[in-house]
């Protein structure tokens, strides 16, 4: 205590300290919607996934660590930690490091702009959308740099495609939001689903939530659209060469992506918080991020892998159209003076 | 604290510019690049045009970038290894000359335009509706103009990709 009084600047720093960790905004981008939210919820995922798979494909999946083996994923957490990191002689390890651990901050980056309730969103942007849209666009490259510095064959592959993939199915991406954008007037997420309090935006835009489901699985890398990973051609693809911490980082952070996208879903198609009050909007949004993931999980155990050029075709040619003709429909609404049932 | 942020990210983006220079490897440089854009992003931000920040990113880093790194990565591939096959430029006192005469000029420009009594400017954000209303509205030609040549760029690239291959008949080797 005395010591504290002879130096009052350092009380004052405490206190600001205390301020800072106690303040609602620290606490929401370290507890709710923010980190332990997303790395809780990548462990689920992870787990659910192979339960599901082992469902589907008539497998039984992790059983032995916990209930229903929940516990897999810390073990697994353990044990990759604690894993030898190997990599080829000529690999460019700290490039690697590097680009392992930006990937994991750009899949978690978008969730300071998703709206889990009416109180819980921890950035609330104007231009939401298009700074979630920037932040996935910096994906290809960081893929491709992993791909690059490993210096193995399939790693290249594997980064060369994710880039061509996730390149192509961008674009068809963001232009069946902009329907949308037209309807509601706004780029604020939050905004986008206040404006969906009398009909969810699945319904006057099921074209755009089509198109923008099937890209999103590409953009995940997920089956169909596994072809940067296809462990039959490509081992692991961009991810062969990764392997210990790395590995984990780089896997967490697809998954990352993975919650985010089904949790971007939820909020621009699917209502978001809105939902009967008997349960808090927070969980609301969670569940049906959940419900998004289940269903992602089942087409991965149920459908083969596409060609590349199909891939590509679908992209550039059958997406990109069926979003113009989202456009297209979009006006057609706002035409006939329907526009205002989305207005806030 | 807002000038705290300023130094730090300006610190970053001539820091990173000049690691983007100097990189023995391209790869490096394009990532030193890559920084120095989201660190320039970072002070449109500051500026309060967030819109333009977000475009600078995605445009810049996320395309721009890309491409970069695409094209070294077809360009030179020496398995990882750093390649050192550029003689040292011998016209550097000419750069050196040249990097004066303008840092000289715009010294100048500053010194002979810049008011006598320096106001700050009147800080204003520009709101993306109005943005978007003026873009439509007041500059809707320009901007029709601009998308027609862009779709002519498209368009043309195609088809030179088209011809090139109409040329080889899939028989033949290179």
């Amino acid at each position: 205590m005395t010591q504290l009084q002879v130096l009052p600047g350092l009380q004052e720093m405490v206190d600001s300290l205390v301020k800072i960790v106690t303040s609602r905004t620290f606490l929401e981008i370290v507890i709710f919607p923010g980190l332990l939210n997303v790395l809780l919820s990548v462990a689920f995922l992870t787990w659910l996934e192979r339960k599901i798979i082992a469902r589907v494909q008539l497998r039984i999946g992790p059983l032995y660590a916990g209930i229903w083996g929940v516990l897999q994923p810390i073990a697994d957490f353990v044990k990759l930690l604690f894993k030898e990191m190997i990599s080829p002689e000529l690999a460019d390890v700290k490039l690697l490091m590097l680009c392992a651990l930006g990937l994991m901050m750009l899949a978690a980056a978008p969730i300071v702009t998703i709206p889990f309730g009416e109180a819980f969103v921890i950035a609330n942007m104007d231009i939401g959308l298009i700074f979630v849209f920037a932040v996935m666009s910096l994906f290809p490259s960081v893929l491709l740099l992993i791909g690059w510095g490993s210096n193995s064959k399939y790693s290249f592959l594997g980064g060369l495609r994710s880039l061509f993939q996730q390149v192509a199915y961008e674009i068809p991406m963001w232009l069946s939001v902009l329907g949308i954008v037209m309807l509601t007037g706004t780029l604020n997420l939050a905004e986008i689903v206040r404006a969906q309090q009398k009909v969810w935006f699945v319904i006057p835009q099921v074209l755009g939530f089509a198109v923008f489901f099937t890209a999103a699985l590409a953009e995940l890398e997920r089956t169909p659209f596994d072809l940067p990973e296809a462990e039959t051609e490509l081992v692991m693809g961009w991810m062969t060469e990764l392997s210990g911490a790395a590995f984990m980082v780089g896997f967490m952070a697809m998954y990352t992506k993975f919650y985010v996208m089904s949790a971007l879903i939820t909020t621009l198609f699917l209502g978001g918080w809105l939902g009967p009050a008997i349960i808090p909007e927070p969980i609301w949004v969670v569940l049906k991020t959940f419900l998004v993931a289940v269903v992602i999980v089942t087409i991965r155990g149920t459908f083969p892998r596409v060609r590349v050029d199909i891939l590509l075709r679908t992209g550039w040619m059958r997406l990109l159209l069926l979003a113009l003709v989202n456009i297209v429909v979009t006006v057609i609404l706002i035409w006939l003076g329907l526009g205002w049932v989305w207005r806030v | 604290m807002p000038d705290m942020i300023f130094l730090a990210l300006s610190a970053v983006v001539v820091a990173s510019a000049v690691f983007a220079l100097e990189a023995k490897e391209l790869i490096y440089g394009t990532i030193g690049l890559g920084v120095s854009l989201v660190g320039v992003a970072g002070l449109f931000m500051l500026l309060g045009a967030e819109y333009l920040a977000m475009f600078q990113v995605a445009v810049y880093v996320g395309a721009v970038v890309v491409l970069i790194l695409f094209t070294i990565m077809l360009v030179r591939r020496e398995s990882g290894r750093i390649v050192d096959e550029e003689e040292p430029a011998s016209f550097g006192s000419v750069g050196i000359y040249v990097a004066a005469l303008v840092a000289l000029a715009v010294a100048g420009a500053v010194i002979l335009l810049a008011p006598v009594s320096p106001v700050a400017p009147e800080f204003y954000q520009v709101q993306l509706q109005d943005l978007g209303r003026s873009l439509a509205a007041s500059y809707g030609v320009a901007l029709v103009i601009l998308g027609l040549v862009i779709g002519a760029a498209v368009v043309g690239g195609l088809t030179l990709v088209k011809i090139d291959r109409e040329e080889k008949p899939s028989g033949t080797t290179e």
